[in-house]
């Protein structure tokens, strides 16, 4: 745990005291029993300053509902401890410094891979989206509004890309909460399809962390909640992520 | 993707191009030669759906008509033909639909990326609820996704080729109940089962 410790010292040192997380060090924060703490993973995950873009910010393509929530929930970073998670082309921005502990072939460490969730570049025309985590209750709200690339059914969302989502926002949820890293299972059930151009709004919670394995649950509603779009539930495998020399 | 409009419309994506792998031309030659005898179809894939099914759809799913108030760009297209060649899905399905079943082949590209070297999940549930779709409008017409469920067993690898084995398991009145396999090429090695 020293070594963890320190890691934490290194990389709030180097990158400033990170937006929503100063008044958190103080306390205590019990996430799982595994391995580091809520507060390590954070940093780990959320890199202020970096080269890489970030895509969990407003852009023209924003609806006004989008971006009204946006901006409730940033209130909420400055005075409630949620935590706006940066959003990056690739996952592997977000563990500089650190590599998965699974074997995987040699030419896949393409550098023109990227996140299924940011693969549609134009503003506006696939997934516009921006996760808020709450530490201390180990939930998170994503703010999700489809473009017309996400098409399936004529003029609504295509399952299989709020599905995609669902289990994106389950795995960052599921990291932060305890090192859940692989999807061993996902369930998911459709009530209702996602106009295009609508803002739909997940809830996902932790519900246990048990057996190496982090559980949680999500419900997909309008803002107003009068609509639940779906309900899903997942199950992730903790894993630690090992130290990549090469990169440093 | 400046392609003409034209071209986009009537191009079936349901067939080799150079990004595919050496073992999904393999697979898909296998496969067509079973086409041969009638047994099994190739189903084409279009990027924009027919306006037959379009009307199909609004006529038995939609309660109340859309209201076209969007102000994003009407280029819409299926979410997993939105792809430039080798980037994102590239799958061919094939379909028997006597014994109601059909074989997915998946090629998943780097844009699909989760975790860093692997497919995201969510792309292969995308994927999954493609394949057994294909497989519930052979009875079923006009279909909808009420229900997926996916065990995940190993991670796939990015840019590899997999086969979804999709089957009809039962009809109940309205519900189709489904249910597929994820496997590697040679069979060996098995990556999820969903209903």
């Amino acid at each position: 745990m020293l070594r963890t410790g320190f890691q934490v010292a290194v990389i709030l040192g180097h990158h400033g005291a990170l937006p929503g997380l100063t008044h958190l060090l103080p306390r205590f924060n019990p996430a799982s029993a595994f391995g580091s703490s809520t507060v390590t993973l954070v940093s780990r995950v959320c890199w202020e300053m970096t080269e890489s873009k970030n895509y969990a910010l407003p852009n023209a393509s924003w609806g006004p509902d989008m971006l009204s929530l946006y901006h409730e929930f940033l209130e909420k970073t400055k005075t409630e401890g949620w935590v706006r998670l940066p959003s990056f082309r690739s996952n592997r921005d977000h563990i500089q410094g650190f590599k998965l502990p699974l074997k995987s072939s040699a030419n896949s460490d393409k550098s023109d891979s990227r996140l299924f969730t940011r693969c549609i570049e134009r503003e506006g025309q696939g997934y516009e989206y921006v996760i808020f985590f709450q530490p201390s209750e180990r939930k998170s709200i994503c703010l999700f509004q489809p473009g017309p690339y996400l098409e399936g059914a004529p003029g609504f969302a295509h399952g299989g890309s709020l599905a995609a989502l669902i289990d994106e926002t389950f795995s960052k949820t599921a990291y932060l909460s305890g090192e859940g890293l692989l999807t061993v299972n996902f369930n998911i059930r459709f009530k209702k399809l996602i106009p295009l151009g609508s803002l739909a709004v997940l809830n996902v919670n932790v519900e246990k962390i048990e057996d190496q394995k982090v559980y949680l649950s999500c419900v997909t509603q309008s803002r107003d909640q009068q609509t639940v779009y779906a309900k899903a539930s997942g199950t992730f495998l903790q894993m630690q992520l090992e130290e990549d020399s090469s990169q440093h | 993707r400046l392609f003409s409009a034209e071209k986009v419309i009537h191009k079936d994506w349901a067939l080799p191009n150079p990004s595919w792998s050496k073992d999904l031309k393999l697979l898909f030659d296998q496969f067509m030669k079973k086409c041969e005898d009638g047994s099994w179809k190739r189903l084409p894939s279009y990027q924009h759906r027919s306006t037959q099914i379009s009307e199909d759809f609004k006529t038995y799913f939609l309660d109340k008509p859309l209201n076209n108030e969007n102000k994003v760009s009407q280029i819409v297209q299926l979410f997993t033909r939105g792809f430039e060649d080798g980037l994102g899905f590239e799958y061919v399905i094939f379909s028997n639909n006597d014994e109601k079943r059909t074989v997915c082949l998946f090629q998943g590209g780097p844009y699909l990326q989760g975790v860093p070297g692997f497919l995201h999940g969510g792309a292969m549930a995308t994927m999954i609820d493609t394949a057994l779709g294909s497989c519930a409008t052979i009875p079923g017409g006009a279909i909808m996704t009420a229900n997926l469920n996916i065990n995940f067993k190993r991670p796939v690898p990015l840019c590899s080729v997999v086969v979804i084995n999709s089957q009809l398991d039962k009809l109940e009145g309205r519900k189709l109940f489904l249910s597929c396999n994820v496997r590697s090429v040679d069979e060996k090695t098995l990556y999820s089962e969903a209903t």
